[in-house]
């Protein structure tokens, strides 16, 4: 389902993915953590081109962006990817919803602009996927009515109702207060259930630990271990991983 | 809210507009062709302090009277079609000539050499000379050389601007204005004003203030202005204008505006071709006046030069029409000319901030130049400047495209701004639905960005709005003008004044209330 080559990217002269390698099957879900500046993010926005990469290949759903030989024609490649962020939806630490559409709004613009649906069709899709996060009620308020946890579920549906094959989430609850952080990650765990491919980069190490198929630990631009979270959260291979789980297990206990 | 299509639009409209309208094109046919076809003669004219030539009647401000008003009627009578002036600037009547703004220029231009480089002139119609206006306690002035060391008003462009320059030591003062140049001197600004003799009877004499100093000066000619390329129509002109001469009609006219002297009886001996009718020296350096001639213009006692004053009720009734007219015509420019110009301006944005460094750089360049540049420059090369190209545009069109390309260079600024205050995430989450760059603009970032702009842009039309006065210099009579017009036949600057600055701010304030009506609306 999702196959990652030798990625790279730099930032000018700081390489930030010094070659990562992944695969991921069908209905998986991947949790990545790492400390901050470790790569993690960019790999993420690479995987759906808002970050172009240096060199390397990715291929999801079928949809390749190959950067490992001669570069190929740029239409081409920009159709390319366009239909591959029509696959993969994507979710934000900032939710970014469109201040100026309410929720319901938000939720058929994707639909209704991109993929050209009626706009009855997509407003019953976009109602199913609010009674999914709880938020039926909410349909005509904007955005600015609503809590942090409330549209970050919004911004969930919003992913959704593009009815994608794979879903990213960059850190979707670390701008959130404590309190919100539930609400979302149980939708996220409902998404999962229902057999959503996912990959999630977060510091919620309960969630990685009693939710996902498989935990990646990124180190400075590479994937220092992966494993089933059993596995790395009780005996990881790697000495940084554990330092870091230590680290962070406690900090999280701390809460 | 933004519509798609006039975004879409906007680009290839600009650029129809230049080819879509309709101007006056030179063609092969004799412009007396032309005129009998559509039954008018256009001829220009500045009926801004025109008088006695061509004025709007102080007691009915919406009539154009004067002398060479008169003399048109016989002209276009004989031709059988009707005439109609079109308002020009002065010293732009010979440019506006030659680009076929109208097919005769008449309002008391003097026969040159160098005009005659540009047009052809009809056999001389007037003999005309200049004369001295000084303050009734002025004594020291009685003769042309007196002026020396003085501070001396004229007209642009006049003949009497040349005899100051040729004398040299001069404090020549160029007025666009003519009453502005009278009323300087009745202000103690000046200390004399030089201007023909005509003019002096109408706005020297009528002033209580003033008083005519010294004999008339020099002798010179005014004929009518025909394009080289009209032949025929120069010579149809002539024919009647030797009929008038020849059977008294024009002495009748004459006589009938107090400018009558003897001298106009040599008009009669001219023949029909054009040449210089005036010796040089006799205009510029010798005061060869004929003093007896002038006095008995002295004695002709005027019945249009006594200005009456205003009443409340003539303001309203007779003012005020005239300056909605023109109020109309300034919203019309303000409209079209903002609507173009957010179009245009927020397009240069766009590219300004997305597009290949290649056209970043050309947006840039363009909003540093029409930004950097004076409005004024702007409207003289579209107006004058580009039919030498080939590109004649009318008035309305250019005022419109001077205006748009101006304020699009502001507008452009706004939108940036407003466009880069749209945090990033909003342009990331559109494009990772799998929106295109141009989608997402249009649906998400310039949605949110016009609502930040609204303030400026609402404060730049009302800046354009009062700014649109500058168009009257490429001959658009819109508000700003009219009373112009009005207040210098009447003399009511402080009334027609206040009428006018209210009708300005009677049409902005609404604007800026509307404006704050929807910033509150989208506020939510």
């Amino acid at each position: 389902m999702i196959i990652i080559e030798e990625l790279k990217k730099s930032f000018g002269p700081n390489e930030i993915l010094k070659g990562v390698n992944w695969k991921q099957v069908r209905g998986d879900l991947a949790v990545i953590i790492g400390p901050s500046g470790c790569g993690k993010s960019t790999f993420l926005r690479c995987l759906n081109q808002l970050e172009t990469f240096d060199s390397g290949k990715i291929s999801i759903d079928g949809i390749v962006i190959d950067h490992t030989g001669q570069k190929n024609s740029t239409t081409e490649e920009k159709k390319r990817v366009l239909e591959l962020r029509r696959t993969v939806g994507m979710v934000f630490q900032n939710f970014n919803l469109f201040p100026h559409m309410t929720v319901l709004g938000n939720i058929i613009e994707g639909p209704i602009q991109i993929k050209k649906t009626p706009k009855d069709e997509a407003e019953t899709i976009a109602i199913e996927l609010l009674k999914k996060v709880g938020l039926q009620e909410r349909a005509n308020f904007y955005p600015s009515q609503l809590s942090g946890g409330q549209q970050q579920r919004v911004a969930i549906a919003r992913a959704l109702a593009m009815k994608p094959k794979v879903m990213l989430f960059d850190e979707p609850t670390s701008a959130l207060d404590p309190q919100l952080v539930d609400e979302v990650l149980y939708v996220m765990k409902e998404v999962a259930e229902e057999g959503m491919t996912m990959l999630v980069v977060t510091h919620e190490m309960n969630f990685a630990r009693d939710v996902s198929d498989q935990v990646i630990f990124f180190h400075s631009g590479k994937i220092e271990e992966f494993g089933p979270p059993e596995k790395i959260f009780t005996e990881p291979d790697s000495p940084k991983t554990r330092e870091f789980l230590k680290k962070h297990l406690s900090s999280n206990s701390k809460n | 809210m933004f519509r798609s299509k006039c975004f879409l639009g906007v680009l290839i409209l600009f650029s129809t507009l230049f080819l879509t309208t309709s101007y006056p094109v030179y063609s092969e046919e004799d412009s007396l062709d032309k005129i009998k076809k559509e039954g008018v003669v256009k001829w220009g004219a500045d009926a801004e302090s025109g008088a006695p030539y061509e004025f709007y009647d102080p007691s009915n401000p919406s009539q154009l009277i004067g002398f060479e008003m008169d003399m048109m009627d016989y002209i276009s009578k004989k031709m059988g079609v009707k005439h109609q002036m079109v308002q020009n600037e002065w010293d732009a009547l010979v440019p506006g000539l030659k680009r076929g703004n109208f097919e005769l220029a008449m309002a008391g231009i003097e026969v040159t050499d160098l005009r005659r480089q540009e047009i052809n002139f009809t056999r001389p119609y007037y003999v005309y000379s200049e004369q001295i206006t000084v303050r009734k306690e002025t004594n020291n002035i009685n003769k042309l050389e007196d002026l020396r060391g003085k501070a001396v008003g004229t007209q642009s462009g006049t003949v009497a601007m040349r005899m100051l320059k040729d004398l040299g030591d001069v404090d020549t003062r160029i007025y666009s204005s003519i009453v502005g140049a009278y009323t300087d001197l009745e202000n103690g600004r000046t200390d004399a004003v030089l201007l023909d003799y005509p003019i002096a009877v109408y706005y020297g004499k009528a002033n209580k203030a003033l008083k005519f100093s010294g004999d008339t000066i020099g002798k010179g000619y005014y004929g009518i202005g025909v394009r080289k390329s009209d032949e025929k129509l120069l010579k149809k002109v002539n024919e009647i204008l030797e009929e008038m001469q020849k059977n008294g009609e024009l002495e009748k006219i004459y006589k009938k505006w107090g400018i009558w002297t003897e001298q106009q009886k040599e008009l009669a001996g001219f023949e029909n071709i054009d040449k210089p009718y005036y010796k040089k020296e006799n205009t510029t350096n010798s005061s060869i006046a004929s003093a007896n001639a002038a006095k008995n213009m002295v004695n002709n006692e005027n019945p249009v030069a006594e200005i009456k004053k205003k009443t409340l009720e003539d303001r309203f009734t007779k003012d005020l029409p005239i300056l909605l007219k023109g109020a109309l015509i300034t919203v019309e420019i303000s409209l079209v000319s903002m609507f173009f110009a957010i179009a245009l301006g927020l397009s240069l944005a766009i590219v300004r901030i997305y597009a290949h460094p290649f056209f970043q750089f050309l947006a840039t360049a363009y909003i540093e130049v029409f930004r950097g540049t004076p409005l004024l420059i702007q409207l003289y090369l579209i107006y004058y400047g580009l039919p030498e190209m080939g590109i004649k545009l009318n008035a309305f069109t250019a005022a419109i495209l001077g205006l748009a390309l101006n304020y699009a260079a502001y507008e452009a600024e706004n939108y940036r701004a407003g466009i880069k205050s749209i945090p990033k995430g909003q342009m990331e989450a559109a494009t990772a639905l799998g929106m295109t760059k141009f989608m997402a603009l249009r649906r998400i970032i310039i949605p949110q960005a016009i609502k930040v702009v609204i303030p400026p842009v609402t404060n730049d039309f009302i800046a354009l709005f009062k700014d649109s006065s500058v168009v009257s210099v490429i001959t658009m009579v819109e508000l700003t003008k009219q009373y112009n017009y009005l207040a210098s036949v009447s003399y009511d600057y402080i009334g027609l004044g206040l009428m006018t600055a209210s009708l300005y701010f009677l049409m902005s304030y609404p604007a800026s209330v509307f404006a704050r009506k929807i910033e509150q609306k989208l506020q939510t």
